[in-house]
């Protein structure tokens, strides 16, 4: 036997281990709830959803993208041609093994690029750990086997496939080591993870970003324990690589708050272990103590369990990290589980939310202001109301901003721009409840669900064709969620509305006032929605100098408006807003435009050195009235 | 942003009508009507209003009903007869275009008018008592009088209607006619209109039940009444809420319009119509408790100057709609700019008391810092740009020079101000530290936020010469250099010290002075009481009939007040001759102007206010290099048109304000304004 055919085998055995071990994995999902999984479509969709979908996001660190081609790309070729050399016809194939060596040589500079971005210092969004041992290991097993396939190449004399053997050994095993608590495990779950994704729509080109609703009818409402959550969630958690990406996009964290995505899934993968490996990534910032006791029985969330209830009220739900993930772990569906149980059976909400839901529930709208006053802004504007006419073409949904002074300023230049434009439009009036969306987001599916369905019932009286809103929030509820609750409407968000009439000539716009402009896009309308371009075309049709924020589009940063997070208002070190605002102010621009009343009312909120904040409605209004020459008739 | 601004911008249906906001202006007299008609100027001023957001705007304050009111002493409305009717409809579709609604007072003033005017008509009231203000002896009313004004007041109403306004209200405020029977103070007759509080309500109850049935019953009419007369002999707090109650409660008013006090003489006037030394919303608790009575809308005006305050009383429920009328003569936008979120932007009143002060003297209402307001024919509100920038330096930053830099940085303009002060404001930085009068620092502080909004390079600190004027290579160069207190120009003029030094600290006297003041207006009255309070023995002296002689209604009777109780001796008609020394002491001479009989006082100091004159170096220097020859086109400026020189080849140099001609602040501002608008 000479060192090759004993790397062959030592292989094999490594495979075995590595099977045994993903078995072991793979029964501790077994205490989560059942999920349908189509496991035929899922499995043969894997090299697509690898190769097009994680890529895409993987893609965006070129470095990465490249570490992790070689890396992986390397061990599996690698591996899989060393183990060829047991087949008899193969065995001593210097060919083989030049092809074996080849593919560790490109596995080898895999890992050494693995080994650069972590030394000599480690970038702090790395985790360390067993993740600072992983290029050693790799190395390891690439340098030895690379070693072995070169003895069986050249046919060297001497001890030196012996000795790259034992060290491809140590390497090998330490990876598979690795596999059930370590760093290897994102390989092994990553690719069931894409298979039997509970989101299976995020890899046929659907942005997928509706809440699924909860059973109100289980035993238990939400997630108290690990063991509510479906397996495939369980599954999502152990795919994380801890990459960081997510930390990295988190605004909660970039403000100080206490949660760090990254954190969170590694909490929620130990949840339902009783003895997960210690976490060496950042941590939640300013930490609130908690017992740290897990179990798949034990409670999730307290502070005498294993996540405090201050991580998961900070979420904004902006899914920015959700946006970020290469292993397509869905954090907003599990912090809303999480927030559901906290919600509807503890009542254990923050303090400023229980005002807000009980008026949800009670008053139908979270301000518990009376539904009629919501078209209070427009007293003097022609705003007609659907249950006199009966019919029109565009409903106009004016959400809970409009009983804010600063929204109604831009719902005041959107129907004026509708009057202008001459679109046949109406509104519910005092028929309109709240969309539900804040409740839904606090955990409160009940109250979301019977808004809902009253919301539905009313839309259900009246002919429209489409309707119109403002409000990004209130645009996904009506658009993505109320489906499943049997809503079917062709929901517009007024900057797609507008740019289709000014497109099409029924709106004139001329130059507007010179200066520097940035666009926010509203986490629900560029993320949720993936509505990037029109309220860009929009803005270019106004003829001024639009600059870019480093995160924009659908990696744009949230205001901090969404989620709740404003009543739940747990303290950071920073505000989240004053952050977008800074970035902002970077560009040089002096005008930031908004598409969503909640930006608007965060980005104004902000002191100081500030760009002025105008909606896209007010924008445009501006343009169409320096259109029209002074004294004539408007 | 405001508190409570959600309260300010609720629509209020009343009857049907629906007004877009809880934010109004009450019915008063601007001056404006011609013939007795309101007419294009006093349209267009309630027009603005209206363009500026405002929910609710009344105009014709004691618009006359019957011809033995009459319409004159205002320059007020006659709705007497059908020929107004045409005005209204005009007047309604203006303000309606603007979606406002629009509403009229209406009144018979009683005793409170001067039977000298067009009719020569005796004056009428509940009994003979003469009114103080008026100095009227009014005949008592007999049924046929009482039955003839009823009818007056029907058709009036029915006039408003088919004029297309949206209401009216009748006035029963201020000692008009249908109070005078209400007061006790007035009415002492002993028929069915007299005596108990019902008889004497039941002449307001027959005009109300007649205009109601000559208007269909769906029309809004309400009523304007005191919470409280504060007078020993008139109605009290607990009279006015009944009188409220009861109208409220039988359906004979939609609203009521509550104001504090009465107007019968000097002061009790000067208290309804609160100056500046008035804490804001002083009479609030009125309507507040009269709201609690009524199930209809509550109004009230009477210094609400700020938004805030106006949101607060809504707000806390003390009233449902809240009026500052004041508030928009100073800004009539108002409320788009609180909607469009500009309230930073508002121009808000100081309470002088200019526009009211003005009317009273046969004057029209005109702003001391919006030059604008009553002018909207010929001068702008929001400020167009000019179709070609140019290079504008201003010297002075008083109201004058911060009004041109603020108008011409509008314009779009390249502005330089320069001001050799370390602060903005100019003579107003010297009036507003006299006690009371500290309000008028709202007017600098306004321009000087606004001329730094838009730009305007201000350099503080900063002498202007020929050189740095030059240095900028203006096309425009407005010199607002203001006057210069001065001694005057009787013998021993130098032993005398001016009202600036004494406000500004430059002197501090102590012991007896003696203040001569030949000007009438506020800055002796004020430098008296300044003086007095610190302790010295004051005499005013003026060669006029009282003192204050130019100072308005509303501000008089505030400084005689406090001029009295700082215990300051009053001697009017008496001209100072000369000064001359005596030991460490002066003699002031003075002269009594009736009989010339001369009289001494030995005193400490003499304080004198002979206003100012012109600082005229900058303008004599640079007036042969400017393409105009420092000459201003009189029949454009009067008539607001461009002046004639472009600044092409050189500058055109302008004087404004005082540095023109020693006047007042708003006549420093209206300089601004008309020339700068078209520059």
């Amino acid at each position: 036997m000479n060192a090759a055919s004993a790397l062959s085998l030592v292989i094999v055995a490594l495979a075995i281990l590595l099977a045994v071990e993903a078995v072991r994995v793979a029964r501790r999902w077994h205490v989560g709830r059942p999920a349908s999984v189509d496991w035929w479509a899922g499995l043969a969709a894997i090299p697509k959803r690898y190769l097009v979908d994680v890529h895409h996001v993987v893609a965006r660190d070129p470095y990465a993208a490249r570490m992790h081609a070689l890396a992986a790309g390397g061990l599996l070729a690698g591996s899989a041609l060393a183990v060829l050399g047991l087949v008899p016809p193969l065995a001593g194939s210097r060919w083989l093994w030049a092809l074996a060596a080849i593919a560790f040589l490109v596995a080898l500079a895999g890992g050494g690029m693995v080994g650069r971005r972590r030394y000599p210092t480690r970038p702090a969004r790395l985790s360390g750990g067993a993740f600072q041992r992983l290029p050693l290991l790799l190395v390891g097993y690439f340098g030895g086997a690379l070693l072995v396939a070169l003895d069986a190449v050249l046919d060297l004399t001497g001890p030196l496939g012996w000795l790259g053997l034992v060290v491809a050994s140590l390497g090998g095993f330490g990876l598979v080591r690795l596999l059930a608590d370590g760093p290897m495990r994102h390989a092994f779950a990553g690719a069931l993870h894409l298979a039997a994704h509970p989101r299976p729509g995020r890899f046929e080109g659907e942005r997928a970003t509706a809440l699924i609703p909860a059973d109100l009818d289980a035993p238990r409402l939400g997630v108290a324990v690990p063991a509510d959550f479906a397996w495939n969630r369980l599954l999502g958690f152990d795919a994380c690589i801890q990459c960081g990406r997510c930390e990295v996009a988190c605004p909660a964290f970039a403000a100080g708050q206490p949660l760090n995505p990254k954190r969170l899934i590694q909490d929620l993968a130990g949840s339902f272990k009783d003895a997960p490996p210690a976490y060496r990534g950042s941590d939640y910032p300013q930490a609130r103590p908690v017992a740290g006791v897990s179990g798949p029985e034990r409670p999730i969330v307290g502070a005498g369990a294993l996540i405090h209830p201050d991580t998961i009220w900070s979420c904004t739900t902006c899914r920015a990290c959700v946006e970020e993930c290469p292993m397509m772990i869905e954090h907003v569906d599990a912090i809303v589980d999480l927030r559901r149980f906290q919600t509807m059976e503890l009542a254990a909400v923050p303090a400023g939310a229980i005002a807000p839901l009980s008026e949800s529930r009670y008053a139908e709208e979270p301000g518990g202001r009376a539904l009629a006053a919501r078209t209070d802004f427009a007293a003097g504007l022609p705003l007609p109301l659907i249950a006199e006419k009966g019919s029109c073409d565009v409903l106009l949904w004016l959400g809970s901003g409009a009983y804010e002074l600063r929204h109604g300023r831009t719902l005041r230049a959107l129907v004026e721009l509708l009057r202008r434009a001459g679109i046949d439009y109406a509104v519910l009036g005092p028929e309109e409840r709240d969309c539900g969306d804040l409740a839904r987001r606090l955990g409160d599916e009940a109250t979301f669900a019977d808004l809902a369905r009253a919301n539905i019932a009313t839309l259900g009286r009246y002919r429209f064709n489409r309707i119109l809103t403002a409000d990004p929030h209130a645009l996904h509820v009506l658009r993505n969620e109320y489906p499943a609750f049997g809503g079917h409407y062709e929901v517009v968000h007024h900057s797609a509305l507008l740019d289709e009439l000014a497109a099409d000539g029924r709106l004139a716009l001329a130059a507007a006032p010179d200066g520097r402009l940035t666009y926010h896009d509203p986490c629900y309308l560029g993320r949720y929605n993936g509505e990037t371009d029109a309220p860009r075309r929009l803005l270019d049709r106004l003829g001024l100098e639009r600059v870019e924020m480093e995160r924009h589009g659908k990696r744009s940063m949230c205001c901090g408006g969404g989620g709740g997070a404003p009543v739940s208002d747990i303290a950071g070190e920073r505000r989240i807003p004053d952050i977008r605002m800074a970035q902002a102010r970077a560009t040089g621009a002096k005008t930031v435009a908004v598409a969503c009343p909640q930006c608007a009312a965060m980005l104004e909120g902000v002191t100081g050195d500030v760009a002025e904040v105008r909606d896209l409605a007010e924008l445009v209004l501006a343009a169409v009235e320096a259109a029209v020459p002074q004294g004539a008739p408007r | 942003m405001i508190p409570n601004a959600e309260a300010l911008l609720k629509p209020l249906t009343i009857k049907g009508l629906t007004i877009r906001n809880r934010v109004m202006s009450t019915s008063h007299a601007p001056g404006y009507g011609k013939d007795g008609k309101p007419q294009e100027r006093y349209q267009l001023y309630h027009a603005e209003k209206a363009k500026g957001g405002i929910g609710l705007t009344m105009f014709g304050g004691s618009s006359s009903v019957a011809l033995d009111s009459p319409a004159t002493p205002w320059a007020q409305i006659s709705v007497a007869d059908d020929s107004v009717i045409p005005y209204f409809q005009q007047f309604a579709e203006r303000v309606h275009a603007h979606g406002a609604k629009l509403m009229i007072q209406l009144t018979h003033m009683g005793r409170r008018t001067k039977w000298d005017t067009e009719h020569w008509l005796p004056t009428i009231s509940a009994s003979a008592r003469r009114e103080p203000a008026s100095r009227t002896i009014p005949r008592a009313m007999d049924k046929n009088d009482i039955s003839r004004v009823v009818r007056a007041f029907a058709q009036a109403a029915r006039r408003c209607k088919e004029g297309g306004l949206d209401g009216c209200e009748v006035s029963a405020a201020h000692g008009h006619l249908i109070d005078q029977f209400w007061s006790p103070s007035v009415n002492h007759r002993d028929d069915e209109y007299g005596g108990s509080l019902e008889n004497r309500m039941r002449f307001g109850r027959e005009v109300l039940e007649a205009m109601r049935e000559a208007t269909g019953g769906d029309y809004v009419i309400g009523i304007r009444m005191s919470g409280d007369e504060m007078l020993a002999d008139g109605l009290s707090q607990q009279d006015c809420l009944e009188i409220a109650a009861t109208y409220a409660k039988d359906g004979l008013v939609d609203f009521v319009n509550v104001i504090g006090g009465q107007a019968r003489d000097e002061m009790s006037h000067a208290v309804s119509l609160p100056n500046m030394s008035f804490p804001v919303a002083p009479f609030l608790f009125l309507p507040s408790a009269i709201k609690r009575e009524v199930e209809v809308p509550v109004f009230h005006a009477q210094r609400v100057t700020d938004l805030a305050t106006g949101a607060r009383a809504v707000a806390e429920g003390h009233v449902d709609m809240v009026a500052m009328t004041r508030a928009h003569i100073a800004d009539p936008h108002l409320m788009r700019k609180l909607i469009e979120g500009r309230d930073d932007d508002i121009r808000q009143c100081v309470g002088a008391g200019y526009c009211i002060d003005r009317i009273y003297v046969g004057g029209d209402a005109l702003c001391i810092q919006n030059a604008a307001t009553g002018r909207e024919a010929t001068m702008p509100h929001v400020i167009a740009k000019a179709d070609k920038a140019r290079k504008v330096v201003v010297v002075g930053a008083g109201p004058g020079g911060l009004e041109a830099a603020r108008v011409a940085a509008e314009r779009g303009h390249s502005v330089v101000l320069f001001e050799k002060d370390d602060k903005p404001g100019g003579q107003i930085n010297i009036a507003a530290r006299a006690t009371w009068r500290e309000a008028l620092s709202g007017i600098p502080r306004w321009l000087a936020a606004q001329v730094q909004k838009k730009g305007v390079d201000i350099r503080l600190g900063t002498e202007a010469t020929d050189a740095l004027i030059l240095a900028e290579q203006p096309d425009v160069v407005i010199l607002a250099t203001g006057g210069l207190a001065h001694t005057g120009f009787v013998k021993g003029a130098e032993r005398a010290v001016t009202t600036w030094d004494v406000l500004a600290g430059r002197v501090e006297p102590s012991g007896s002075v003696l203040l001569y003041d030949e000007i009438g207006g506020h800055n002796a009255a004020s430098t008296a009481e300044v003086l007095a309070r610190k302790g010295c023995l004051v005499e005013m002296a003026t060669h006029d009939l009282q003192i204050g002689q130019e100072v308005g209604t509303t501000n008089k009777p505030i400084h005689l007040r406090e001029l009295y109780k700082a215990g300051v001796i009053l001697s009017p008609n008496m001209e100072l001759i000369e000064i001359y020394p005596e030991g460490n002491r002066l003699v002031a001479a003075l002269r009594n102007t009736m009989t010339d009989a001369e009289e001494e006082r030995v005193v400490d100091h003499v304080v004198v206010d002979y206003g100012t004159l012109p600082v005229e170096g900058l303008f004599q220097s640079l007036r042969a290099g400017s393409v105009n020859d420092g000459e201003t086109d009189l029949d454009a400026l009067v008539a607001g048109r461009p002046q004639r020189w472009t600044g092409a080849n050189g500058y055109a140099l302008y004087r404004i304000g005082d540095a023109w001609t020693g006047r007042n602040i708003h006549a420093a501002i209206y300089d601004a304004l008309r020339l700068c608008k078209d520059l």
